[in-house]
């Protein structure tokens, strides 16, 4: 029984591991080995200057600095503004705290496609369209419901007896969420944390919108224009999507533990 | 009751924490929103002064366009298609995986790889494997002597669609299974035993214990597939750009080109919106579930 299980585990696991394979194998050839021997072969010889030349010709450079800038930027921010609402909302009793609550977090079913045309147009008034300034206040403002939940879901199983003896030591109400829900929410945040790294890199419509000079794209935007110009050098394109894809792996490979935890915060009811 | 100074100070000492949130909430997502709808009750091409009001009209228009009907069909097939597999592997893999084996682990994240992956990424990536000239399918398929089973995976009208469905299926089987095994692991395991001791075969077990414990996980991840499936735009995007003709043609791309491509704002807008209509009712019990106290 257990052995079957095994088959049918890695039957279907390495099922599942072809598609990485195939980038791997198609990036380390040339596009003559490919052409005339085919993918499965395996390479007539080893090569690895199909990184270098995604690199420069995607100008995966620009795009790595706007994706890195923007991820770094939104993400502690996003997680900030969430964080400092869900404090009032999972620790203060007040009549409109659950109302405010479930306004925010319905927000949740709210596509962003509706929003693509009158947020452009108010970019533009403002003078953020076509920035990376323009993709910041969406993506915080997109990300809310998602980190409301879990930051008030987190900070309601912290006692509220830490809250209470912090104000009788004449903490401000900042200094009790800084100095004390932070801090013990660390889990939360690490997982949170990693999700919206993850959702912020692979952002692809809203940058495909509010971003068209070359200069401010982001890694999957500008893999997608490296792959209309050069869609037919094989070896050239699966090394640069394998440069696309590396900083999400490599971030999953090793902090997944948090990973886990997050997705499920978000979704299973405990 | 007066507004005294230290009420005010009061309340500014405390409620200022929300403030950022709402502001930002209500700039950047609900005034757009309700935009939107303003743009979708009128004829605009996006750009120009001067906009017509039509009232209703484009949503009418929309349940009468032969092509926004076929639009939205495509979309139930993709529904269709991402609630039978994933959902049925994604519980297979979770009651397998459940169990105490070496290497799980391994394999859970092996499953759930593809979902962290940049979706423009991954539509690249299986655009290659369908290449109709080198591609790893059709060289699969001449390699165990069937080469009449070769196709344009991407180019033809018969299967673009589901050549874009399968990849989204291999990107979108972790998701139910992890949270079919967050489920799986909330279930007590007493309650099996019990059930072993009364004489109850393990497909009994599985039908009276496991399904009903699983309610709350199915209504869960059934929401969020169906809502994500009404989403999807960038593989199609990326893969066919709805083509060929407009075979693929999604709800969210077909918003996108008749607001961006076509300047046709109003009827995009509609499009959006009936989008997210269908979204909220299907969003709602997810929700109401996590939102509960």
């Amino acid at each position: 029984m257990r052995i079957w299980l095994y088959v049918i585990l890695s039957i279907w696991g390495i099922l599942w591991l072809i598609p990485f394979l195939i980038v791997v194998i198609t990036a380390i050839k040339t596009q003559g080995d490919i052409i005339s021997r085919g993918v499965f072969a395996l390479p007539k010889r080893i090569v690895l200057d199909n990184f270098p030349k995604a690199w420069k010709m995607g100008k995966f450079s620009v795009y790595y600095r706007n994706s890195l800038i923007i991820t770094f930027l939104k993400v502690p921010a996003g997680i900030f503004v969430a964080s400092l609402a869900a404090y009032p909302l999972a620790k203060y009793r007040f009549r409109l705290r659950d109302y405010i609550f479930l306004f925010i977090f319905a927000g949740i079913g709210i596509p962003i496609h509706v929003t693509l045309l009158p947020l452009s147009i108010l970019l533009k008034k403002i003078g953020l369209l076509d920035t990376l300034g323009g993709l910041f206040f969406p993506y915080i403002a997109f990300g809310l419901p998602f980190q409301l939940l879990i930051c008030r879901g987190f900070f309601r199983t912290i006692p509220t007896e830490l809250v209470d003896a912090a104000r009788t030591d004449g903490c401000s109400e900042f200094m009790i969420y800084w100095r004390i829900m932070m801090p013990l929410s660390k889990p939360a945040i690490a997982a949170m944390f990693i999700i919206d790294f993850l959702a912020t890199w692979n952002e692809f419509l809203i940058a495909l919108i509010f971003i068209h000079s070359d200069k401010w794209k982001t890694v999957p935007l500008g893999m997608m224009y490296f792959h209309g110009q050069w869609a037919s050098s094989y070896p050239v394109i699966n090394a640069g999507a394998l440069l696309s894809i590396l900083p999400v792996l490599i971030v999953y490979i090793f902090l997944q533990r948090y990973f886990v935890s997050g997705i499920t915060a978000g979704a299973i009811k405990e | 009751m007066r507004l005294t100074k230290s009420r005010i100070r009061r309340f500014l000492s405390h409620y200022w924490l929300l403030m950022p949130a709402i502001f930002i909430y209500i700039v950047f997502l609900i005034y757009p929103m309700i935009d939107s709808f303003v743009v979708s009750l009128h004829e605009w091409d996006g750009l120009s002064l001067q906009r017509k009001y039509l009232g209703l009209e484009n949503y009418i228009k929309f349940f009468k366009d032969p092509v926004s009907l076929f639009v939205f069909k495509n979309n139930l097939i993709w529904i269709a298609f991402t609630l039978v597999i994933p959902v049925g592997v994604g519980l297979l893999l979770a009651i397998i995986l459940n169990r105490k084996m070496v290497g799980t682990t391994i394999f859970r994240s092996l499953f759930y790889s593809p979902a962290i992956l940049p979706l423009v990424s991954v539509g690249i990536i299986w655009a290659w494997i369908y290449n109709p000239f080198f591609g790893a399918l059709n060289a699969f398929l001449k390699l165990i002597g069937l080469p009449s089973l070769t196709h344009g995976w991407l180019a033809e009208r018969q299967t673009a669609l589901y050549a874009v469905i399968a990849t989204a299926i291999w990107q979108n089987i972790g998701f139910p299974m992890i949270l079919f095994l967050a489920g799986l692991q909330g279930i007590p395991k007493e309650i099996y035993e019990a059930a072993e001791i009364d004489g109850a075969s393990g497909f009994q077990r599985f039908l009276s214990i496991t399904i009903p414990s699983l309610r709350e996980t199915f209504v869960i991840v059934i929401s969020l597939i169906v809502v994500s499936s009404l989403k999807v735009f960038d593989l199609v995007y990326v893969m066919t750009w709805g083509g060929p003709g407009r075979t693929t043609q999604v709800l969210a791309t077909w918003m996108y080109f008749n607001t961006f491509l076509y300047h046709n704002a109003g009827y995009g807008s509609t499009i959006a919106w009936i989008m997210t209509f269908a979204i909220m009712i299907i969003a709602f019990p997810y929700i109401r579930i996590m939102s509960r106290r």
